[in-house]
C-alpha cells in the first residue's frame, strides 16, 4: 500500500523558462521575466509567469482596481477614517446599494451612487477580462471554451447585480459589497421570497455545485491513480489512446457499469461547471419578479413535505376577534 | 537540508497553534438538546450547561419580604398626593414601598440604612419634586399594566420591578435610537455593517428597536401569493433584513435561536410555528406600548443623563427583562408576593401620549415599503389553509 | 458481450481483498468481488426499508416522501420501525453499501495495477455522510439528530439546524466549504475549458499541445499549474469542500451553541485592537 501516490512531484526538473507558444506576433506583449517556485513546483508547474499585457486586460485591471478603491474606501468612512476600527469591523464593513426609495434613479453619492459607480467599474473590468480570455483562445488558435464559461458566469452575476434590479424596479434589491454585508443580502433574499431551498432552479444548481465537486473528485483521482501510465498527457490520450486510458476506462466501467472517455468527461466537467452558474442566474431571475414566494409555489405543486403536527395550531394573532 | 528541517518543525507547530486558537473559541460537547418540533425537521435548541449554569447563577431573585400584616386603612387615607396606590393597604403600602428600595435604589445611595432618599424629598415625602418619584409612579403604572393587560406575554408569572431593575436605578438594558455609529462627515449612515451585538453580532442593522418599537412598523414581510401578479410592487430584500435584524435582537435578547418560535422553512407560517411565538407577537407589542405610553411622556421631565445622544428617553425591549434567558429570572414567579403590582392599572394613567418625537436620524430602509400590504400575508394565507 | 475491444487483456484474475476467487467475476460491465455482493445486499435492503417507510407515510410523492430518525426521547437507543427505527436501519444499509462501494473500487484498483486515489476520496464522502449521521448524533447524545432521507424534509432539516445559529452563513467551517465548493467549480470549468478548447481548435486549426495549454494561462492570468498539477488542485479542491462541509455541520451544536455571527467576536477583541 504504502507506494508511490504521486501525490508531490519529488524530483522537479528545472529547464531554462519558457516564454510561451509565440502567438500571431510572436512574444509581443508577453512581459516579466519568469521566475520559478520550488513549493508550487511540488504540486504543479514551478514557473510563474511571463503575463500577457494587452489593451483589454490592462484596462479590465485597472477598472477592476478603480471598483476595489471606491468599495474601501466608502468602507474606510463608514469608520470616519480610523485604520484601527478599520481593520477590527473590517469584516462587518459594507458598501450598500440605494434605498428603494430611489427606485432606479441615480441617487446622491453618499446615498448609494458610489455603489452604482463601484457596481459599473467592476462590471467594466469583469467584461474586458472576458474580451481578453476570448481573445487569447483565438490568437494562440484553439477553442474559446472558456471564454463561454466565464460568459455563464457573467451571466450570473449581472442577473444577481443589474438584470433582476432592472426587472424589479429597484438598485436596492441588488447585493451591497462587503463580507458579511453579502452574506446578511443573501440570507435575507431567501427569506424575503419564502425560502430559496424550494426554488427548484436553487436545487438545481446545488445539486450542479455538489456534482462538480463529485467530477473533480473522480476525474482528479483517476487521472492521479493512473499518472504513473502517463494519464496526465490529455491530449496525448484524447487523440491516441493509451493503456492509462484504458485502465482509467474500465475502472469506471468495473465500478459502475458505465465509463467516459477521456475527452468527454471533461465534457461533463464543463457541463456541470457551467450549469451551476446558468440554472443559478434562472432561479434568481425568477426570484421576486415571477414567483414571490417559493415555499407557497411549492405548496401550490404538491411538493411540501407534511408532518404530523406536534401540538396545537398555533394561530395568527392578528386574525383573532378583538386583536389588537 | 536546513530550510527543509525547519519547515517540518515549523509546520505541525504552525498547525497546533491554530487548532488551539480555534478551539479555544469554542464550547465543549455535549450540549442539552430539546426537540420542538416533529422528528427529523431539525426543530432543536442547544444549550450548553455550562452557559445555562452561570445565566442561573446570574439570575436569583431576592427573597420576598415578609408578608404585611393585613389591616382596613389605606394608604390614600394616610398618605398625600397617592395618585395610583391609594387603595392599597397601609402595611401592604409601606411593604413595597421597602422592596422597591431594594430593587430599584443602588445601595450607595441609601442615607441612613434607607433607600427612600432616591426618589422621595424627606422634608416633603409627598412632593413630586423629584423626577425620580414621577418615573416611579409611571413606572409602577407601568408594571400594573404589563400586568393585567399582557397575560399573554407575562403570563400569571408576572413581571415585578425587579425584572428589569436588579438593583439598578436604570435598567442594565436599555437602549436609545442609534445617531448611527461613527463616520466620516458627509457619508449617509445606513444603519447597518457595523459590529454590533443588538443584531447578535451579524452586520445587520444595529437599531431596529426605533423603528419597530417606537412605531408600528411593519414586521412581516413574507409575501402571502405563490406567484407574482402584474408588475412588481414587492421590494422586499432590504426590508426583509430590518425584519431580520429585529428577529436577531430577540434572539439574542432570549438566548434563543429561530427554532424557539419558528420553522424556518416558511417563517410566517402560524400553523407550523411553536406557541412561543404567539407570546413573542404580544410582547412586541407589549413593549410599543410600554414606550409609546408610559415612558415617552416622561421625556420632558427626564435629565440629559437618562437620555440618548439625540435626547430621547431610554427605553425597554426584550433584553429589558430577559436579559439573555428565555423566561427572565427563569421563571421565578415574583408577583404572587407582591400582587399590588398586579393591580389593574389605574385609570389615572400616563397623559394623553404623544405621537414619539422619533428622533430617527434616517429614514430606513424598513418603512419605505407599505405596511399594509404584507400585513394581510397572514390572513391571506390562513384563508388558503397554508399559513 | 459489455466488452470493450481493449477489454478482454484487463479482465485478469486476482486483487481482491476478501474471498479469494470466489466472487472475482463480472456481470455484463460490472465488477462484483465480495463487496458487490455486500454492497447489493445492503443496497437493496435499504431500498426496499425505504419503499415501506413511503407506504406506512402520509404520501407517494417523490418530493415529499420523508423517513425521519426517531425523537430525541430515543437518545442513542433503537426506536420502533414506524417511529425512526427504519431510519436506524436504513442509515447502517447505507454505510454498508457506500464502504462497500469503496472497498470494491480498491479491488479494481488492485486488478488494474492503478493508484488507490478514487476509493481514497471517496472515503471523504462517506466521511462527510458518517459525521451527519453518526458522528454529530452520538456528540449530541440522540439518533434523533441526524437528517431525514426525503428530497424536501432534508431541506427543511438544513435549513431549520442552521437557522437555530441565526445565521449559518457566518459558520467559518460552512464559509470554508462554499468557497471550496465554488472554487472548485471554476477550476473544473477551467480544465474542462482548456481540453476541450486544445482538442477541439476553430476549423482548420489542428490539434494544440500541452504547451498551448500552459502558454492559455499564463498569457491569461500569469500562471499555469500544468497537465498534472491541475488534477492535484481539482482533487484537493474537491475534498476540502467535502472535509469542511463535515466540519461545519459537526461543530454546530457539539462546538458551539450560540449563534455563529457571535463567534467572530475573538477577532475585533483581539489585543491589537485594544
Amino acid at each position: 500500500m504504502a507506494e508511490y501516490q504521486n501525490i508531490f512531484t519529488t524530483v522537479q526538473v528545472r529547464a531554462p523558462a519558457y516564454p510561451g507558444v509565440p502567438h500571431t506576433e510572436g512574444q509581443r506583449d508577453r512581459v516579466g521575466k519568469p521566475i520559478f517556485s520550488y513549493w508550487l513546483g511540488k504540486i504543479g508547474d514551478a514557473q510563474i509567469g511571463p503575463l500577457y499585457l494587452g489593451a483589454s486586460g490592462v484596462f479590465s485591471v485597472i477598472f477592476g482596481f478603480i471598483a476595489i478603491e471606491i468599495i474601501g474606501w466608502n468602507m474606510a468612512a463608514s469608520v470616519n477614517w480610523d485604520p484601527w476600527v478599520f481593520m477590527q469591523q473590517f469584516f462587518w464593513l459594507g458598501l450598500e446599494p440605494p434605498a428603494p426609495e430611489y427606485g432606479l434613479h441615480i441617487p446622491p453619492l453618499s446615498e448609494g451612487g458610489w455603489w452604482l459607480m463601484a457596481g459599473f467599474f467592476l462590471t467594466m473590468s469583469i467584461l474586458l477580462w472576458w474580451v481578453r480570455t476570448y481573445r487569447r483562445a483565438i490568437t494562440l488558435g484553439t477553442g474559446t471554451h472558456l471564454a463561454w464559461a466565464f460568459a455563464a458566469a457573467i451571466w450570473l452575476y449581472l442577473v444577481i447585480g443589474f438584470i433582476r434590479p432592472l426587472l424589479m424596479g429597484s438598485w436596492s434589491e441588488a447585493p451591497p459589497f462587503g463580507i458579511f454585508p453579502h452574506l446578511d443580502w443573501t440570507a435575507a433574499f431567501s427569506i424575503a421570497y419564502g425560502n430559496l431551498y424550494y426554488n427548484p432552479f436553487h436545487m438545481l444548481t446545488i445539486a450542479f455545485l455538489y456534482g462538480s465537486a463529485l467530477l473533480f473528485a473522480m476525474h482528479g483521482a483517476t487521472i492521479l491513480a493512473t499518472s504513473r501510465y502517463g494519464s496526465d498527457r490529455e491530449i496525448d490520450q484524447i487523440v491516441d489512446r493509451g493503456t492509462a486510458s484504458e485502465r482509467a476506462a474500465l475502472f469506471w466501467r468495473w465500478t459502475m457499469g458505465f465509463n467516459a472517455s477521456m475527452e468527454s468527461i471533461h465534457r461533463w466537467g464543463y457541463w456541470f461547471a457551467v450549469l451551476v452558474v446558468i440554472t443559478g442566474g434562472i432561479g434568481i431571475l425568477l426570484t421576486g419578479t415571477v414567483v414571490d414566494n417559493w415555499y407557497l409555489w411549492a405548496v401550490k405543486h404538491g411538493m411540501v413535505p407534511p408532518y404530523p403536527p406536534t401540538g396545537v395550531p398555533v394561530p395568527d394573532p392578528a386574525s383573532l376577534p378583538g386583536a389588537l | 537540508m536546513r530550510a527543509i528541517f525547519t519547515t517540518r518543525k515549523a509546520l505541525p507547530m504552525a498547525v497546533c497553534g491554530l487548532a488551539l486558537v480555534v478551539a479555544s473559541g469554542c464550547e465543549r460537547p455535549p450540549p442539552q438538546s430539546t426537540q420542538l418540533g416533529y422528528r427529523g425537521v431539525g426543530m432543536v435548541e442547544y444549550v450548553n450547561p455550562r452557559i445555562l449554569a452561570a445565566q442561573h447563577r446570574a439570575n436569583v431573585v431576592p427573597a420576598p419580604l415578609p408578608a404585611a400584616v393585613p389591616v382596613p386603612t389605606t394608604a390614600g387615607s394616610v398618605y398625600k398626593n397617592l395618585k395610583v396606590l391609594g387603595d392599597v393597604p397601609i402595611t401592604e403600602f409601606t411593604r413595597l414601598m421597602l422592596a422597591i428600595s431594594e430593587w430599584v435604589v443602588p445601595k450607595d445611595q441609601w442615607v441612613n440604612g434607607q433607600g427612600c432618599v432616591y426618589c422621595h424629598d424627606l422634608a416633603d415625602m409627598a412632593a413630586d419634586t423629584k423626577y425620580q418619584k414621577v418615573v416611579s409612579r409611571s413606572m409602577i403604572q407601568l408594571t400594573q399594566r404589563a400586568n393585567s393587560a399582557w397575560n399573554m406575554h407575562v403570563g400569571p408569572t408576572g413581571v415585578t420591578c425587579y425584572t428589569c431593575h436588579r438593583g439598578n436605578a436604570v435598567p442594565k438594558y436599555v437602549w436609545t435610537t442609534s445617531p448611527g455609529l461613527a463616520k466620516a462627515s458627509g457619508q449617509v449612515t445606513t444603519l447597518q455593517n457595523r459590529l454590533s451585538p443588538v443584531p447578535a453580532f451579524s452586520s445587520l442593522p444595529y437599531d431596529p428597536m426605533t423603528t419597530y418599537f417606537d412605531k408600528d412598523t411593519n414586521i412581516a414581510i413574507t409575501p402571502p401569493k405563490p406567484v407574482r401578479v402584474g408588475m412588481a410592487t414587492t421590494v422586499n430584500t432590504k426590508q426583509t433584513e430590518w425584519t431580520y435584524a429585529l428577529m436577531m435582537y430577540i434572539s439574542r435578547s432570549l438566548g434563543v435561536g429561530c427554532n424557539h418560535c419558528h420553522n424556518s422553512r416558511q417563517f410566517a407560517d402560524w400553523n407550523q410555528s411553536t406557541p412561543l411565538r404567539t407570546k413573542g407577537w404580544y410582547a412586541i407589542r407589549q413593549v410599543r406600548e410600554m414606550n409609546q405610553k408610559y415612558i415617552w411622556p416622561l421625556n420632558d421631565i427626564l435629565p440629559a443623563s437618562r437620555k440618548g445622544p439625540l435626547g430621547d428617553p431610554q427605553r425597554v425591549g426584550c433584553e429589558t427583562c430577559h436579559q439573555g434567558v428565555y423566561k427572565p429570572l427563569f421563571g421565578a414567579p415574583m408577583l404572587k408576593d407582591y400582587p399590588v403590582l398586579g393591580q389593574p392599572a389605574k385609570a389615572a394613567a400616563p397623559a394623553a401620549a404623544p405621537a414619539p418625537a422619533a428622533p430617527a436620524a434616517v429614514k430606513t430602509g424598513a418603512e419605505v415599503a407599505p405596511a399594509s400590504e404584507a400585513k394581510v400575508t397572514a390572513r391571506a394565507g390562513t384563508t388558503e389553509g397554508v399559513m | 458481450m459489455a466488452m470493450l475491444s481493449f477489454e478482454r487483456k484487463y479482465r485478469v484474475r486476482g486483487g481482491t481483498l476478501i474471498g479469494g476467487d470466489l466472487f472475482d467475476f463480472w456481470v455484463g460491465p460490472i465488477y462484483v468481488g465480495f463487496f458487490g455482493v455486500t454492497g447489493i445486499i445492503c443496497a437493496v435492503l435499504g431500498t426496499l426499508l425505504i419503499v415501506w417507510g413511503a407506504a406506512i407515510g402520509p404520501t407517494w410523492n417523490l418530493w415529499a416522501i420523508n423517513i425521519a430518525p426517531p425523537d430525541l426521547s430515543y437518545g442513542l437507543g433503537m426506536a420502533p420501525m414506524a417511529k425512526g427505527g427504519l431510519w436506524q436501519i436504513i442509515t447502517m444499509c447505507a454505510i454498508g453499501a457506500f464502504v462497500s462501494w469503496a472497498l470494491r473500487q480498491v479491488e479494481i484498483c488492485r486488478k488494474l495495477g492503478i493508484g488507490f486515489h478514487v476509493p481514497f476520496a471517496f472515503s471523504f464522502a462517506i466521511g462527510a455522510y458518517i459525521t451527519l449521521v453518526v458522528i454529530r448524533p452520538v456528540l449530541l447524545g440522540a439518533w434523533g439528530h441526524g437528517f431525514p432521507y426525503g428530497i424536501l424534509s432534508h431541506l427543511d432539516w438544513v435549513s431549520n439546524v442552521g437557522y437555530q445559529f441565526l445565521h449559518f452563513h457566518y459558520n467559518p467551517g460552512h464559509m470554508l466549504a462554499i468557497t471550496f465548493f465554488f472554487t472548485n467549480a471554476l477550476a473544473l470549468s477551467m480544465h474542462g475549458s482548456l481540453i476541450l478548447s486544445v482538442v477541439n481548435p476553430p476549423k482548420g486549426e489542428v490539434v494544440k499541445t500541452s504547451e498551448h495549454e500552459n502558454t492559455f494561462f499564463r498569457d491569461d492570468i500569469g500562471y499555469s499549474i500544468g497537465a498534472l498539477g491541475i488534477h492535484r488542485l481539482g482533487l484537493f479542491l474537491a475534498l476540502s469542500a467535502v472535509f469542511w462541509s463535515a466540519v461545519c455541520i459537526v461543530i454546530s451544536g457539539p462546538f458551539w451553541t450560540r449563534g455563529w455571527p457571535e463567534w467572530w467576536t475573538w477577532w475585533p477583541n483581539l489585543p491589537i485592537f485594544g
